[in-house]
């Protein structure tokens, strides 16, 4: 980046803890000049974006959403670790105003390292609508810094805390300026001690103070970095003391509820009100044991609906107008050499420009959940799931992933993240591709109708309950057997339900769509490009190519479904999209002047059908969410075990499935 | 038998007496509303009956035999507060002046048979203990509200009063034994801030003062129940003591705001599924398991 002589880059951090409008402060703030990444070796989100103000340019950096700075969970290591090391010139603490006292917890843990600290309450009008007043000024003055009031979704306020940083930023910073917590002789005797036997070169990069209130708050990453650092002789006396002082956890986090007690009674008063708030009244409902379920799957009715009655017909018209089109245009009227004219037309429109009109069925669904989450029902989805996910060893976080995962299953396996234990977030990957995504649907429904026709619709349904059932079966097996561990608990905040800002849930869908987009333009073309070279290696003939001999290599086993070696390599090719099927079975049946649907009947019997459907719904996860599965797990480990995991069964259960429907 | 009157001042020695301090002629006119002179001729009538030791300007004993008589009195008065309460089901706080009039009435034998079916009941229902048969009572540790400071957690052991309206302000208040408070502030009049669970309450000093209490910490001594937060049922507060799951749990649990002292509304707790909370003005949902490892004080009824 370029700089002028008289402009300055600071480094703008936003801190505050889940569900405050974080997320929406930094995208209004930011807007599309944010960079969305991982952070460095983690499969954390980092947001960072540009904002250009007087003199200033600033770059924004959104932390994750922490409630506290112990690193309880990869976010909270990443943000205090990026607080410390990186040292941002101002720190933004967003609070949610209608949840002050638990959100300035957050700030009693910011005030101990001593940044340049600027407030932003958001969401003073819900505040203001439960009876809940906050005297900024009052509140300002007992901290002695900047307290702005905001309202992120109506985007108020937004520029008097750019106007707020840009006033910090020109002013010298000076440390002792933040009013620090005192913890009481007794607790500061204790932090002073351990304080004592620490020194900067052990502690280095965190603050020596602070590094031993971590230490005895029980931060587990902090007290493995001490411990193999401090010296053999104070190693015992350091860990005698820890041992000693195990309830100073809980006195520190008392003490700074306390202070946060102290600050409430400055700066807040509260109205009883006597209105039950929309929030109480919808959670009567929608967390109810029963009731919650039923809203839970109208609410999934609604966006299957949505989505099939106006994303599958868009798909269909993009697959006919465009892929069709453009093959039909490509293998007619374009004057290029033969295998090029195959390259164009089988192996880019055919393969990922198959998988890119797939974009409206996901803009539905990114769209649909983006909404669903920023209402804040989400977290009821896991509250009402919770006891049945418990069957499986998850909690009910997992929820969330897994209903993405009908849409496409490469956002399930990203959307994962939110799980915080790592282990219920590897179980969850396991089992997503076994939801059966809107690309199976398409080939499924497809066959289906060509063989069950009025039956059509509930051999679908029979296959999608089918593959759910096996995804608990898979869920209860993986979690008996092979990802052992201990479940961690539910612990989930339930945020308010507010009004959707449109503005981010378009965002939102966008950001999910172009990643999508990225995905098949990379990977996908890539597999796409190999399988046509496949198919038309050596001899320019499909029925000679090398792909025709691996099909005929595995005819043997496809007989044992009633498949030939075409419906095998229809199969293999769903491994680069599910939705493959379809376009290589036309790739290998084509040419005969019947229809596909004909065609199909020639190929196999009504049990083959019904094997090969069987056989699709649970044939290994398509290159993209193998892909999505080795990202998100750092290893090939994992996708090894369910692409293996995911052929035996889908074998066995076809096999099985057509010797018993032969019998009929 | 003793006159109803000298049964009451024998009572209302032993009260004064049992506060710690010794009864003195003008704390006895205005309990029991009568003149001084009145007072003093009464001391000497029991005097030369031997229940009282009493020399002019100097304070009152009871005497080994007047002491005796005196826990008989208040033993009747306040088994029948208790049938009052648990048998008649009349409201705490409006029993003392029935029962003023049916502690003279009774026999020995309705007395005990009285102690029996109430199955033998060793406090009234203002929280005071009931003295047995044999005239053994436990003694008194609770100390007013006003003797605290603020932030400390408390339960109220008793409440110290007769006089039907200040009952009445107290009940309303929601304010009885084994209610735990927490005091919030002291303000410079001498009244209280406390945060009741469900609420935050203004208590004036006369009213602060009539409530005897115990600190929670010596929690042996205190009847509250602890119950696991999984069993507090929807609609309570509880107050958290402790959390006894994995140490990995607790600095997210503390974090969210479960710290001990903190109150915790259950909001929603069917069986099976996870609980709902409110802790701090946060919506929280907590896996059952979790919740079955905190432990919370609270009234169970």
């Amino acid at each position: 980046m370029k700089q002028n002589t008289q402009e300055k880059t600071v480094t703008v951090a936003l801190a505050g803890s889940p569900n405050v409008g974080k997320s929406t402060v930094f995208n209004l703030l930011t807007g599309l000049s944010q960079h969305v990444g991982n952070w460095p070796g983690k499969t954390v989100e980092q947001k960072t974006g540009v904002v250009r103000r007087g003199n200033f340019t600033m770059n924004f950096v959104d932390l994750p959403g922490t409630y506290s700075l112990t690193a309880n969970s990869a976010e909270e290591q990443i943000a205090r670790d990026y607080l410390v090391k990186e040292n941002p010139d101002v720190v933004v603490a967003i609070l949610n105003a209608a949840s002050l006292e638990r959100n300035l917890y957050l700030v009693a843990e910011l005030i101990e390292l001593s940044p340049r600290l600027i407030i932003a309450l958001n969401m003073i009008d819900v505040a203001q609508q439960q009876g809940i007043e906050i005297d900024t000024k009052a509140l300002s003055a007992s901290l002695n810094t900047p307290v702005i009031p905001i309202i992120a979704s109506k985007n108020r306020g937004l520029d008097e805390l750019l106007a707020t940083i840009e006033r910090e930023c020109a002013q010298p910073v000076c440390p002792g300026k933040l009013h620090h917590i005192e913890y009481g002789t007794e607790t500061k005797t204790i932090i002073d001690h351990v304080d004592g036997l620490l020194d900067d070169s052990i502690t280095n990069p965190y603050p020596r103070h602070w590094t031993a209130m971590k230490l005895l708050e029980g931060d587990t990453q902090i007290n493995k970095l001490v411990m193999g650092r401090v010296p053999s002789e104070r190693f015992a006396t350091l860990d005698s003391c820890l041992k000693a002082n195990e309830s100073a956890a809980v006195t520190i986090a008392t003490l700074r509820y306390e202070w946060v007690r102290k600050m409430m009674g400055v700066a807040q008063t509260k109205r009883q009100l006597s209105r039950v708030s929309l929030t109480e009244n919808l959670d009567r409902i929608a967390t109810h044991p029963l009731w919650g379920l039923f809203t839970l799957l109208a609410i999934l009715f609604i966006i299957f609906a949505l989505v099939y009655s106006m994303g599958i017909p868009a798909q269909k018209f993009l697959d006919s107008q465009l892929v069709q089109r453009g093959r039909e245009f490509v293998n007619n009227s374009l004057d290029v050499p033969f295998w090029f004219r195959s390259l164009l037309a089988n192996g880019i429109l055919s393969g990922m420009g198959t998988v890119l009109t797939f974009i409206p069925i996901l803009v539905f669904f990114f769209a649909a959940w983006a909404f669903v989450e920023d209402v804040g029902y989400m977290a009821r989805v896991a509250f009402v799931t919770d006891r049945f996910m418990h069957m499986l060893g998850l909690h009910g976080k997992s929820v969330m992933p897994l209903c993405l995962g009908f849409g496409c299953n490469v956002p399930a396996v990203l959307g994962t993240r939110i799980i915080d234990s790592p282990r219920s977030r590897l179980l969850t990957i396991i089992i997503t591709p076994l939801v059966p995504c809107s690309g199976r649907m398409a080939v499924i429904t497809f066959i289906a109708a060509s063989f069950f026709g009025n039956q059509a619709i509930f051999v679908s349904l029979g296959l999608v309950i089918f593959s759910l059932i096996m995804l608990i079966v898979t869920g209860f097996f993986m979690n008996q057997f092979v990802i052992k561990g201990e479940n961690t608990a539910l612990l989930m905040e339930l945020p308010l339900y507010h009004i959707p800002n449109p503005k981010i849930v378009g965002l939102v869908t966008w950001q999910n769509t172009m990643a999508f987009i990225k995905r098949a333009g990379t990977i996908i073309l890539i597999v796409s490009l190999i399988v046509w070279a496949l198919s038309i290696a050596p001899y320019g003939d499909i029925n000679t190519s090398f792909l025709s001999q691996i099909g005929k290599f595995l005819e043997p086993v496809g007989r044992l479904m009633g498949l030939n070696w075409q419906m095998m390599i229809a199969l293999l090719s769903s491994f680069i999209a599910k939705e493959n099927t379809i376009a290589s079975l036309g790739t290998l049946v084509s040419g005969q002047g019947v229809g596909l649907t004909q065609q199909l009947k020639l190929l196999l019997t009504p049990a083959g059908a019904l094997a090969f459907l069987v056989l699709q719904v649970l044939f290994i996860p398509c290159i993209a969410t193998v892909t999505a599965i080795y990202h998100e797990t750092m290893s090939w480990r994992w996708p090894a075990l369910t692409v293996a995991y995911q052929l035996v069964l889908s074998f066995s259960i076809a096999i099985l499935i057509f010797q018993v429907a032969r019998l009929f | 038998m003793d006159s109803e009157r000298t049964q009451e001042y024998l009572e209302a020695i032993f009260k004064e007496q049992s506060k710690g301090s010794p009864a003195s002629t003008s704390l006895l006119a205005k309990n029991l509303g009568v003149s001084a002179p009145a007072i003093s001729d009464m001391l000497k009538h029991l005097e030369l009956r031997g229940l009282v030791e009493h020399k002019p300007n100097e304070a009152i004993y009871l005497t080994d035999v007047g002491l005796s008589k005196a826990l008989e009195i208040v033993r009747r008065h306040r088994l029948w507060e208790r049938f009052l309460t648990d048998v008649l089901g009349m409201s705490w706080d409006t029993v003392h002046d029935e029962a003023c009039k049916l502690e003279h009435i009774a026999s020995a034998e309705v007395t005990d048979r009285l102690a029996h079916i109430l199955g033998d009941a060793d406090t009234c229902p203002h929280g005071q203990p009931i003295p047995d048969k044999d005239g053994n009572i436990k003694p008194e540790k609770a100390i007013p509200l006003t003797d605290f400071m603020a932030s400390q957690q408390v339960c109220i052991m008793a409440v110290d009063v007769e006089d039907a309206k200040i009952l009445g302000e107290i009940k309303k208040l929601g304010l009885r034994p084994k209610v735990v408070v927490k005091i919030l502030n002291k303000k410079p009049d001498g009244s209280l801030e406390l945060d009741a669970g469900k609420k935050k309450l203004r208590l004036s000093r006369t009213l602060a003062a009539v409530l005897l209490a115990e600190p929670v910490t010596s929690h042996l001594q205190c009847e509250v129940q602890q119950i696991p937060l999984s069993k507090l049922r929807a609609g309570h507060s509880g107050v958290l003591q402790s959390y006894a799951g994995e140490r990995e749990q607790l600095g997210r649990c503390l974090s969210l705001g479960f710290t001990p002292g903190s109150v915790v509304e259950m909001l929603e707790n069917y069986n099976g599924c996870p609980v709902l909370v409110k802790v701090h003005d946060t919506k929280i949902a907590l896996g059952r398991e979790l919740a079955e490892k905190m432990t919370v004080s609270g009234e169970t009824e």
